[in-house]
């Protein structure tokens, strides 16, 4: 029993302690460093930061020239895919062209009316300015974490908590890590995302919760609510990060559930837009 | 010449596991994701290379390897390391105590390793305060343990062209 117990503690010093041949590190050494990583990742300083923003941006960079040659070879199939799909798009963008071209005096209207009512109420105005473009660089499908990473960082103010949108103004995520030259966007479509939210025209409140997968849901809510198929989801900005009324999809009943199809398709985004959030006219 | 081309030929087949393991953290494919299944290809490559070939990867490499992945994936750093050290410790550990090599002894000395590598996995996550899919990290180690032959058959001829 003895002498099985001392081959377990040979075998085990074995494995950890010494080191193999052309090993430079023993695995001890590098399991401490891999928690001490993990420690310095619940500390906030200046240093750190500096020291976690360059290790980010290298290996962003890195991954970004490595994935080069499969993102190229994935953008020629769904190029070759789309171009298949285009003949029966273009009918059908047809219709739908006409029918926006009838819309689009009628919205003009509605838009000034209803700025000149958020005036009323005092409520922010959402200007152009506000926004800075960026483009995504890397976007890969994580199992754990629904997000990308954007070519801009601190170098253009951008800030933990801000506002990303797609390019037709869908609420799409918010910057959840800056580094010196590119920032972390979490979707809203992962499982760490909730947002809350206002559904109109019933005018409830809600917290939209993502769940890792395509579609999010509306969670605590009143319970006699009005939501049906098909009403539109809105920030209500309530937590007082994210400005009110930026569109984000609409309601879809399933299983008793409301779940949330988003008007941005999350695996197809190149360009984002971030509010910066200091130019606000009202304020 | 015909010397050194065999030579420089060798060489490359010795690094291909090296470069797989950059490979796949560069290009966020270290756990493939599929509609009804996921592999963590990293937790094989590592546990079958350090058990069977360990001076192919170098623990230093595993480490960083890891911390590549973390950055891709916008992971806390050191989550990934610590669990692929986990898993070459126990292919190390493993390694020593055992004398015959077949497919069956490394597949079922797969299941501890594989067991606390995501355990490890899971408390580091847990206590960075990050949402975890529990049904993902159990579809994802039970898919990691069926495919384990697949890849150990397609690592093993690498490993026999390079002693050859």
């Amino acid at each position: 029993m003895d002498t099985n117990r001392e081959d377990f503690g040979i075998a085990i010093r074995s494995a950890f302690l010494s080191r193999g041949t052309q090993q430079r590190f023993s695995l001890f050494v590098l399991v401490i460093i891999s928690i001490i990583f993990l420690l310095f990742e619940k500390i906030e300083t200046k240093p750190l930061n500096y020291f976690r923003s360059i290790i980010k941006d290298t290996i962003y960079r890195g991954a970004f020239l490595a994935s080069l040659p499969t993102d190229g070879i994935n953008k020629i199939t769904i190029n070759l895919a789309k171009h298949i799909e285009i003949y029966k798009e273009y009918d059908k963008l047809r219709v739908e062209n006409n029918l926006l071209k009838k819309n689009i005096s009628q919205t003009d209207f509605f838009r000034m009316e209803n700025e000149q009512l958020r005036k009323l109420i005092d409520e922010d105005i959402m200007s152009d300015d506000n926004y800075f473009n960026s483009r995504v660089i890397l976007d890969k499908e994580s199992p754990y974490l629904k997000s990308f990473v954007v070519n801009n960082g601190s170098n253009k103010k951008i800030k933990n908590g801000m506002t990303v949108l797609d390019d037709e103004k869908n609420f799409i995520g918010r910057i959840v890590d800056v580094n010196f030259f590119s920032s972390r966007v979490l979707l809203i479509s992962d499982l760490n995302s909730k947002i809350p939210v206002i559904v109109e025209p019933s005018g409830t409140h809600a917290i939209l919760s993502g769940h890792g997968n395509k579609n999010a849901s509306l969670e605590y809510f009143t319970k006699n609510h009005k939501i049906k198929d098909g009403d539109k989801v809105y920030t209500s900005g309530k937590e007082g990060i994210f400005a009110s009324g930026i569109p984000i999809g609409e309601t879809k009943l399933i299983n008793e559930k409301i779940e949330v199809l988003f008007f941005s398709d999350l695996d197809q985004i190149s360009f984002v837009s971030i509010n910066l959030g200091e130019l606000n006219l009202n304020k | 010449m015909p010397t050194s081309f065999k030579q420089t030929k060798f060489r490359f087949l010795q690094l291909i596991p090296l470069l797989l393991l950059f490979y796949i953290s560069l290009n966020g494919i270290s756990v493939i994701d599929l509609k009804f299944f996921s592999i963590n290809v990293h937790y094989i490559l590592v546990y079958f290379w350090v058990l069977r070939q360990p001076r192919s990867l170098g623990y230093g490499f595993i480490f960083l390897s890891g911390i590549i992945s973390d950055v891709v994936f916008g992971l806390p750093l050191g989550t990934s390391p610590l669990s692929l050290l986990v898993i070459a410790g126990v292919a190390a550990y493993v390694r020593t105590v055992t004398v015959r090599i077949s497919l069956i002894n490394d597949w079922i000395s797969f299941i501890p390793a594989l067991l606390i590598g995501n355990f490890v996995y899971f408390f580091a996550l847990y206590f960075s305060d990050y949402s975890i899919d529990y049904f993902f990290l159990f579809k994802n180690s039970i898919f990691t343990f069926i495919f384990y032959p697949i890849l150990w058959g397609a690592f093993t001829i690498l490993l026999n062209l390079t002693k050859n």
